[in-house]
């Protein structure tokens, strides 16, 4: 019996382990590309890097999903250099507060109520807070309170950016179609899966 | 027309990106952005420059000239002001982010060193300049 609880998100035979392996190396190349782009203003960020996490909210089961999150976090930390320090805090819980949310969101509301473009949004926007947040707590104390509009419109803009994209990307792309057609076929094998 | 097609052909595109709940996510990001900027840059006209450090915080009149020197935990991060802006000039970080933001001037600007714990930050005049500097 197929069960109805993952709305229409295939399952794979090895839990997603081989996508969310290859989604994690394609993070690391788009962390690269990212910081290879000139920042028109500091702190400016595309988040390209979260393209694939994106896409795994409507493709992986939740523990090969937050796995993915974590070595994500984890590569781009040893890509800039900051896995030791504290900046990679902040990688961390922004990171893990977007993925919880987006997750959250696909929970309540199916890709007919809410594209990528809002998905990215909800988590661009959380994943900015959660660090202004931090920083508050951690770092500046109330003066970090300044930092909020500046961070919230940033994350405005490049959630509506990389979400378009996104859409874009998914509803065109012939290797995802591919990926979900594949794990379709072998849904009768798959195990129960832990999702 | 072909100017009206083309038009009404592009918003049923943008309508078939967003959904219902993608406007209210965006929408609601919009407006608490707006509430969010008029509580932090709707203040009375710029006077000081407040520096916020792990060890405390130091007021300073933006109308007079000065280099400052902020100690943070991986150094000294140099601060100067100047012509009523305030930059940061230097700090003992790794990718000089801080350096590279633009100068500040009015109410609610700021800029910070997140390695070295340096905020800078401009706020308005509350109360009259009688104090130079202050150690919280």
């Amino acid at each position: 019996m197929k069960s109805m609880r993952s709305s229409n998100r295939p399952s794979f035979p090895d839990g997603g382990r081989r996508i969310a392996a290859f989604l994690a190396a394609l993070a690391f190349f788009l962390s690269t590309v990212e910081y290879m782009l000139p920042r028109p203003v500091p702190f400016m960020r595309l988040g390209l890097a979260n393209l694939p996490i994106l896409i795994a909210v409507d493709l992986l089961p939740f523990g090969a999903y937050m796995a993915l999150a974590l070595v994500k976090v984890v590569g781009m930390s040893v890509l800039t250099g900051s896995l030791f320090t504290y900046v990679a805090l902040f990688s961390l819980a922004g990171t893990l507060a977007s993925a919880l949310t987006m997750r959250g969101l696909r929970v309540v509301a199916g890709p007919k109520a809410l594209s990528y473009v809002g998905l990215c949004v909800a988590g661009a926007v959380v994943s900015n807070m959660a660090q202004v947040a931090l920083a508050r707590v951690f770092v500046f104390g109330p003066s970090a309170k300044f930092m909020a509009p500046m961070f919230l419109g940033l994350g405005l803009v490049s959630g509506l950016t990389l979400g378009a994209f996104t859409q874009v990307f998914a509803s065109r792309s012939s290797w995802l179609a591919k990926v979900r057609s594949s794990a379709r076929a072998s849904e009768g094998e798959a195990l129960d899966d832990q999702a | 027309m072909p100017l009206t097609d083309r038009h009404s052909k592009r918003l049923r595109k943008a309508r078939s990106i967003l959904r219902p709940l993608d406007v209210l996510i965006v929408a609601s990001s919009a407006a608490l952005l707006v509430a969010l900027s008029i509580a932090v840059y709707g203040g009375p006209p710029s006077a000081t420059l407040v520096v916020s450090t792990e060890m405390g915080e130091w007021v300073y009149p933006m109308s007079q000239d000065r280099d400052i020197e902020a100690q943070g935990p991986l150094g000294i991060t140099y601060i100067h002001i100047g012509d009523g802006n305030a930059h940061i000039e230097d700090s003992p970080c790794a990718n000089k982010t801080c350096v590279a933001s633009l100068p500040i001037s009015k109410t609610g600007e700021w800029a910070a060193c997140l390695p070295n714990g340096v905020f800078i930050h401009i706020e308005g005049a509350e109360d009259d300049g009688e104090i130079d500097a202050f150690v919280k």
